[in-house]
């Protein structure tokens, strides 16, 4: 068995390569479920290894409280250098606990102060606040949530390009994109291979928005201009990161998407072209990776299971 | 240590609040000691002061000197204040990506030539497609028309 227990932990590498080649070439909302998809099922198996590696790792330490039997010469020859990677796996996991514990936290955190800052404030589902920054934001809610914008923002938006911003905001909302939003930001916390997902799905929400939005006011160029003004209202960005430098920025991208043709309304192109060649060898890629790190971690949990009289 | 500065900063947030709401009870100008009285207990006067110092520099209240101590006076509303405490919430949370979708991100320097000279190209492709006439002096309110109506 060998390394082979410990795939969980590295596979979710080939999110990046996954991320490249689906966010392109996919319809958004298609891409978007996807890679959420299989972010989710990637950070789970990964942090079941985690737990099963220091369960068998440290179950013979002195002071442990698991009961020795889960430690079996058997199962700790399935590991390599188990008490390395065991002990390895204590702080890993905590590492992951208290991430995924804060990104929940501030979830609730900034829900729940968004709340507050709008409380007093008639209950419509549209928030127009007097503000000099152009901002705009879709926040989720019981009731469908709410859609906050700023007078700078509409002021410097002609009426279709408002409908365009209205539209985007409805569609954040209708697909409950802030659920995608989470899981993918839980995995990251879970696993940092699974980052370039992260990114990848936060841009693709964007882009179902957009196209939900073009379709809704029935003008893609409408949308494109609204994306463009609104970005060019706010101001430049004070700090630059490497990565910014490096690529074009999500804004442009966008902008361009929707100056290009619609996406295919077909999900899933053929195999036989070129893209959907790549397509569809980015969705066997992504659901191998998974199955492999679900059957590590199943093999895994069956040899401990087998060892131990539970 | 930064949960508490966080936790501080939140507990002013809605202090503030509170302090304007209580203004805005008042028929006309009211000194600190009415607002501390109205907001009652546990606040003390210097709190009360601190906060109505805070929004003046907000530009939501407005204090004139009347004999040895200030009059306030307020001169925002609700949605002033809430948009107030939107934008210190967009500001304190690195993590609010997780949760708020935002229209649009800041542009760095690059991205926004790349943006310009995309919007522009879209412009006259806009202004391409409508042919038919009318040098209209305002691209966007013309393409925006036209667009609606061709597709």
């Amino acid at each position: 068995m060998g390394v082979f227990v410990l795939l969980p932990l590295v596979l979710p590498l080939s999110a990046w390569p996954v991320a490249r080649l689906a966010a392109p070439r996919l319809h958004p909302r298609t891409a978007t479920r996807l890679l959420t998809s299989v972010a989710v099922v990637m950070a789970g198996c990964s942090t079941l290894c985690l737990a099963l590696l220091m369960v068998v790792g440290t179950a013979q330490l002195p002071g442990n409280p698991l009961p020795d039997a889960w430690s079996d010469p058997e199962v700790r020859a399935a590991v390599p250098h188990d008490g390395i990677a065991g002990r390895a796996a204590i702080p890993a996991l905590g590492a992951v606990t208290v991430a995924c514990g804060r990104t929940l936290l501030a979830h609730r955190r900034v829900i729940r102060r968004a709340r507050r800052a709008l409380a007093g404030l008639p209950g419509t589902t549209v928030v127009v606040l007097p503000a000099p920054e152009p901002y705009a934001y879709a926040l989720p809610g019981a009731h469908g949530g709410r859609i906050v914008v700023t007078t700078a923002l509409l002021s410097g938006l002609g009426p279709a390009e408002r409908r365009a911003l209205f539209a985007h905001e409805r569609a954040h909302l209708a697909a409950r994109h802030h659920r995608h939003l989470l899981a993918v930001h839980l995995a990251a916390r879970a696993n940092p291979f699974l980052r370039p997902l992260r990114s990848t799905v936060v841009y693709t929400a964007e882009r179902w928005a957009d196209e939900d939005a073009a379709r809704a006011v029935g003008d893609r160029r409408v949308v494109a201009r609204a994306i463009g003004r609104a970005a060019l209202l706010s101001a430049p960005a004070p700090a630059r990161t490497l990565a910014a430098l490096a690529a074009t920025g999500p804004v442009p991208r966008r902008v361009a998407a929707l100056l290009a043709p619609a996406p295919a309304a077909r999900d899933w192109p053929s195999l036989f072209t070129g893209v959907g060649a790549a397509v569809w060898g980015a969705a066997a890629g992504a659901a191998v990776s998974a199955m492999s790190s679900a059957n590590s971690a199943v093999t895994l949990f069956l040899l401990l299971h087998a060892a131990t009289p539970l | 240590m930064a949960t508490q500065h966080r936790r501080a900063r939140r507990g002013q947030g809605e202090l503030e609040g509170q302090v304007l709401g209580a203004l805005r009870e008042a028929d006309g100008p009211v000194t600190a000691a009415w607002v501390q009285e109205r907001l009652g207990g546990d606040l003390a006067y210097t709190t009360v002061v601190t906060i109505l110092t805070r929004l003046l520099a907000k530009d939501v209240v407005s204090r004139e000197r009347r004999g040895r101590s200030f009059v306030w006076t307020p001169t925002a509303d609700v949605a002033r204040l809430a948009a107030l405490r939107m934008r210190r919430l967009l500001d304190g949370e690195r993590d609010r990506q997780a949760v708020l979708a935002s229209f649009v991100t800041a542009l760095p320097p690059d991205d926004e030539q790349v943006l310009r000279a995309l919007l522009e190209a879209a412009d006259t492709g806009a202004a391409d497609t409508a042919a038919t006439g009318a040098g209209a002096a305002d691209i966007g309110e013309e393409g925006l028309q036209d667009g609606g109506g061709g597709d």
